[in-house]
């Protein structure tokens, strides 16, 4: 059994770069499509025709090979992990994460790695905006709400401030 | 020297000189003659026109002074003449109306005179009438006076009483009213104290909100995602427990 095939959806290593699950439908279209040249390049030289050249993989999906020392040369292998690829994008856990600016890519990146590394394996961020936060992450898992913004804490605060101006006024 | 002077004409005919004299009197010579003779008297023609023209101006110029001179003194003498008529003439017609006036003026005097005269007498007696009747409507309102002032007097001391009586009770309102006024003040008192406070306490909500919205503005963009990150990880490091428990579910 080769290594493509020991890999399956639930065990496949996601790299920093694949952050969303656009990231994710991405690598399933690079790799049908890489599966389509190679299997028309392998048509073509059995017909005696010139060798094609290699295609070019993106940096996401280099990355992708590479944490999970996979590799596109093998037909079989390549339509299995078509297959398990769809499936870790229909099944990997999506956390929305609503910022009150807008999300840099490394930023994202050490997000995602962190969620990976603490919170699930396959982790992957929807990303929202949201100026009215002021700071912080309104956060979203399956089952439930973090509001982890500024705008929070200060409407959490709100009594102390109104204790605190209650104290000013009796001085 | 001539121009003939090699010719002998003393050896000629008549006919001879006749012909000699045709001969020098041709044609052309006599058109220079001509032409001589009307230079000449166009010449003759200028000189009498000018001489004329210069007699005729003199002789216009002592023709206009005298016709001026001759024509002021007939105007002098007519306007002179104008002059005494008129003056004649106005003196005549002013003495006339001057008359006229004075009579006019005399008869009118003595018609106002006349009628001042008439206008007195009337007066006079008129005045004797109403001093009659003065007198009798002055007894006439004296007896009235009286009786009307009897009647004033008793009803002057009835609206006296009337008023004492107003004035008891207008005290006794007063005393009622100012009763009353402190009630309403110190009610008045109570709920501005009550509203006080509670104005108090909205401001200071709505100053919690103001000072809220004020940071909420003044924070907004001034950090971007990767100044907030080490604080969005540590907030999520303290809710990562309950984060995992939820993707287990």
């Amino acid at each position: 059994m080769s290594e493509a095939e020991a890999k399956t959806h639930e065990t496949f290593v996601l790299p920093a770069r694949v952050v969303s699950r656009v990231d994710v439908s991405r690598l399933v279209s690079e790799i049908e499509w890489i599966d389509g040249e190679l299997t028309a390049a392998a048509v073509r030289s059995k017909t005696g025709a010139e060798k094609p050249v290699q295609p070019a993989y993106s940096d996401q999906l280099n990355d992708f090979l590479k944490d999970n020392g996979l590799s596109l040369d093998d037909g079989r292998e390549r339509s299995t992990l078509i297959k398990e690829v769809r499936l870790l994008k229909d099944t990997a856990p999506v956390i929305h994460m609503t910022f009150a600016v807008p999300a840099d890519h490394e930023s994202l990146q050490e997000l995602a790695q962190w969620l990976r590394t603490e919170i699930h394996p396959q982790a992957l961020i929807a990303i929202g905006l949201q100026p009215a936060l002021v700071a912080g992450v309104y956060l979203r898992t399956p089952n439930h709400i973090h509001d982890l913004s500024l705008r929070s804490v200060l409407k959490g605060k709100r009594d102390s401030l109104v204790k605190e101006l209650e104290t000013l006024r009796g001085q | 020297m001539g121009l003939f002077q090699h010719k002998d004409h003393k050896g000629l005919t008549d006919a001879e000189a006749f012909e000699a004299e045709q001969h020098f009197f041709d044609e052309n010579f006599r058109e220079e003659l001509r032409n001589h003779g009307r230079l000449y008297f166009e010449k003759v023609i200028k000189e009498n026109g000018k001489i004329f023209k210069e007699d005729l101006d003199a002789t216009i110029a002592s023709v206009n002074t005298e016709l001026k001179d001759h024509t002021d003194k007939q105007l002098e003498e007519a306007i002179a003449s104008i002059k005494a008529e008129l003056k004649e003439h106005v003196t005549t017609q002013l003495d006339g109306q001057f008359t006229e006036f004075s009579a006019a003026a005399k008869e009118s005097q003595d018609v106002a005179l006349k009628s001042l005269t008439d206008s007195a007498d009337n007066l006079k007696k008129q005045h004797e009438d109403l001093a009659s009747t003065l007198q009798k409507s002055i007894a006439n309102q004296s007896l009235m006076l009286e009786s009307l002032f009897q009647e004033n007097m008793n009803k002057i001391t009835a609206v006296k009483e009337a008023n004492e009586a107003a004035l008891q009770s207008l005290n006794q309102s007063l005393d009622e009213l100012k009763a009353q006024n402190e009630q309403i003040t110190e009610v008045l008192e109570k709920k501005i104290a009550t509203q006080e406070e509670a104005i108090i306490k909205a401001f200071e909500g709505n100053m919690a909100q103001v000072v809220e919205h004020y940071l909420l503005d003044a924070l907004s963009d001034q950090y971007d995602l990767k100044a907030q990150l080490p604080s969005i990880i540590k907030q999520m490091e303290l809710n990562k427990q309950a984060m995992v428990d939820d993707m287990k579910l």
